[in-house]
């Protein structure tokens, strides 16, 4: 990941500016909010159609819901069930606790091949973790092979969405891209002349590259199954031509049976890109002799999801099948795009994942990325209620805020203790209402409204008109009735 | 295999501690999976005509060209697709059925069938077209389930070639993706579900396709239900 390329911000959470610094940068940005917005407009345009022609939308969410919950309760049984399943297949599993972790037994299993080189289906968990560059630093040159992802490797930029990661950049700046990258001068920006050279230039990378890494939608517990949802058909190439395939996929992934993807397979093409189903499925347990690579290895990742596991209200997080429903809804994310969240997860659900996938150390102020509409609960396939999640995980940054020493002199929080001392009492509370109210009158127009406070108070009004209190509070109000017998 | 043990534990370790209210065995385990909701549609409403007529029009709308034939006439069908495509070089799995191929050897000139009894890749690619079987096809969304059998070949053989003739038939059609799992009691070691030629829409939304797999996709379905 560049960080260093002028106008990007990083995508290490560990690195990354706050969001709303980001989100400025981003707003400020007229071609990218219009490459955004364009694509999300086409892509909810589809995903509303889809979903409205499935009458049992609902019951397959709730179906969802409670598969990933149950999941979730078993999850230490479940995964052995696939280790077991996926070993005795002739696949080998190994466990990573975290990105380093995983990482190297990467490199290693590469080593063992003597491989300098390798192509990769899209794999978001590639990202998390940071792969690339440390292959790369390695001696092995990585090829990504999902249209997007060539378009991001080649033009050294981000990804900044999990389903369509390239959504930020138009055909003219694609074109830009391969025409300088794979030194083809004639290239017109017709996306389907620009598809074809994409599909020249992995044809041999395909024929020849022996070994592959993925990531996967699902793993089935009951069989040992590794599921791949694509479109392109790069998915299908790297699973069937190379001689070892390496799939790296978070502990969460895991359904029950077979049977489960019955469920999971029809919500997430419509939720993803609108279409019934995506064009191609493929499903593999371990080996098959004859039929793609003889060797297969999937890496099973934690890299922080087990502090997620153990939280009550935070555990649905893990729920997520990484559709991009809820990017694609969210007002914030359709103005400030992808980038502004300095992780490779963005938008509704990012702002929830990436600060506990960090052990809420960085990132915290994704939870405030939201305006709590509650958009990004009602599209969620497995019903993942964020604004829960957001509301939460925002209590848990103010609680560590308010311990830090340096912040006993911050206005709010001394504001909020003295708030504090001031509301404890009803006396306290009546005598801050009557001199809030003598104040509040100088600043009150004739029309009833505050248009403008002075210092602290024009925080408020810069944006918004605040209106004037009314002549009697609610309790004086209320004594009065009482008085007067009604 | 240098695998670092104490990793695996460590994480089966912290998964039990968070997760008290697991099963504690495999019964328990079973009822808990077995209460699970399951209020969606499962099996469909439509009538037999219907929902080939559906899967059908699926089929179109991704583009794919649709021809229907009866048994009887299948060569023949094969034969007219292969000539109206004009490629000659065509791949077939092992298995495939001697009756694919009698009538087109004689009426196309330059026609040249291999069957893949491990053929090199490089003979794959260069092939001009292939034609395979399939396990079921699923009318909700248009797809055509492949389980990878003698009859639909190794995973690669209708990956490669430009030209892709798949033959189902209409008794493999189902109307939902539940009835098809339903279908799979024995679930298989391999299966690809394609639902129309491959395809992107990574540049501006805007859906291309062919991009890695077959950029034509011809499927006839023999009335095999008349």
């Amino acid at each position: 990941m560049s960080h260093a390329a002028p106008g990007h911000v990083s995508l290490d959470p560990r690195f990354a500016p706050p969001f709303p610094q980001a989100a400025l940068q981003m707003l400020r940005n007229p071609q990218l909010r219009k490459n955004v917005a364009h694509a999300i407009d086409v892509i909810q345009a589809k995903r509303g159609k889809l979903v409205a022609e499935k009458a049992d939308w609902q019951e397959l969410r709730s179906a969802a819901s409670a598969i990933r919950f149950h999941v979730l309760d078993n999850l230490g049984v479940y995964l052995e069930q696939f280790e077991a399943r996926c070993t005795a297949a002739g696949g080998h599993v190994h466990w990573a606790a975290d990105a380093a972790e995983a990482r190297q037994i990467i490199l290693d299993l590469l080593r063992q091949e003597n491989a300098s080189e390798v192509i990769k289906i899209k794999t978001m968990t590639s990202a998390e973790i940071q792969l690339n560059p440390f292959l790369q630093a390695a001696g092995v040159s990585v090829f990504e092979t999902d249209l997007a992802e060539i378009i991001l490797q080649l033009g050294e930029e981000d990804p900044s969405h999990i389903v369509v990661p390239a959504l930020h950049i138009n055909r003219s700046q694609v074109r830009e891209i391969f025409a300088r990258t794979m030194g083809l001068k004639n290239l017109s920006s017709d996306p389907k002349e620009l598809t074809n050279a994409a599909r020249t230039y992995l044809r041999k990378k395909f024929l020849t590259v022996p070994t592959a890494i993925s990531g996967a939608n699902f793993l089935v517990a009951e069989t040992g199954t590794v599921a791949i949802v694509e479109s392109e058909g790069n998915g299908r190439m790297c699973l069937t031509l190379p001689r070892t395939m390496i799939s790296l996929v978070g502990i969460e992934k895991v359904l029950p049976r077979f049977q489960d993807l019955e469920v999971m397979l029809q919500l997430l093409a419509r939720s993803a890109t609108g279409e019934r189903m995506n064009p191609y499925t493929s499903l593999w347990s371990g080996v098959t002799p004859g039929d793609g690579p003889q060797r297969f290895h999937v890496v099973l990742l934690d890299n922080g999801r087990l502090s997620i596991l153990a939280k009550t209200k935070e555990r649905q997080t893990l729920k997520c099948i990484r559709c991009a429903a809820c990017m694609n809804t969210c007002p914030v994310y359709r103005q400030t795009g992808g980038h502004a969240y300095g992780s490779v997860y963005p938008g509704p659900i990012g702002a929830i994942l990436t600060p506990q996938l960090m052990h809420m150390k960085y990132a915290q102020t994704l939870p405030y990325a939201s305006s709590l509409c509650g958009a990004c609960y009602e599209v969620c396939p497995v019903k993942i209620n964020i604004p829960e999640v957001l509301l939460e995980l925002r209590a848990q940054v103010v609680n560590q805020e308010r311990r830090q020493v340096g912040r006993f002199f911050d206005l709010m929080y001394l504001g909020l203790r003295i708030a504090n001392l001031i509301f404890a009492t009803a006396w306290g509370f009546h005598a801050a209402q009557r001199m809030g109210r003598i104040g509040l009158r100088f600043f009150t127009r004739k029309d009833g409204w505050i248009h403008a406070l002075p210092s602290l108070g024009a925080k408020w009004t810069q944006t918004r008109d605040l209106r004037g209190l009314p002549k009697l509070t609610f309790h004086r109000w209320w004594a009065t009735r009482a008085k007067e017998g009604k | 295999m240098k695998q670092p043990v104490p990793s695996r534990q460590r994480i089966l370790d912290r998964i039990r501690a968070a997760t008290p209210s697991a099963a504690k065995d495999a019964f328990q385990l079973a009822s808990a999976y077995a209460a699970l909701p399951r209020t969606y549609t499962r099996r469909g409403s439509l009538s037999a005509q219907a929902r080939v007529e559906l899967m059908i029009q699926r089929l179109r709308e991704y583009d794919a060209e649709v021809v229907e034939c009866t048994p009887a006439e299948l060569a023949d069908a094969i034969t007219a697709q292969l000539a109206a495509s004009g490629r000659l070089r065509i791949v077939a799995p092992s298995g495939a059925p001697p009756e694919w191929m009698v009538t087109s050897a004689w009426k196309i000139t330059g026609l040249e069938w291999t069957l893949d009894h491990d053929l090199p890749i490089d003979e794959i690619e260069q092939a001009e077209g292939v034609v395979t079987a399939a396990t079921c096809g699923i009318a909700d969304s248009g797809t055509i389930v492949l389980h990878h059998s003698a009859t639909e070949g190794r995973r690669v053989l209708s990956l490669l070639p430009d030209w892709y003739l798949c033959i189902l038939c209409a008794s493999q059609i189902v109307e939902t993706l539940p009835e098809y799992f339903s279908r799979c009691q024995q679930p298989p070691a391999l299966a690809t579900y394609i639902s129309g030629p491959s395809a992107t829409a990574d540049i501006e939304m805007t859906r291309i396709k062919g991009v890695h797999g077959p950029r034509i996709l011809v499927v006839i379905v023999v009335r095999d239900d008349k």
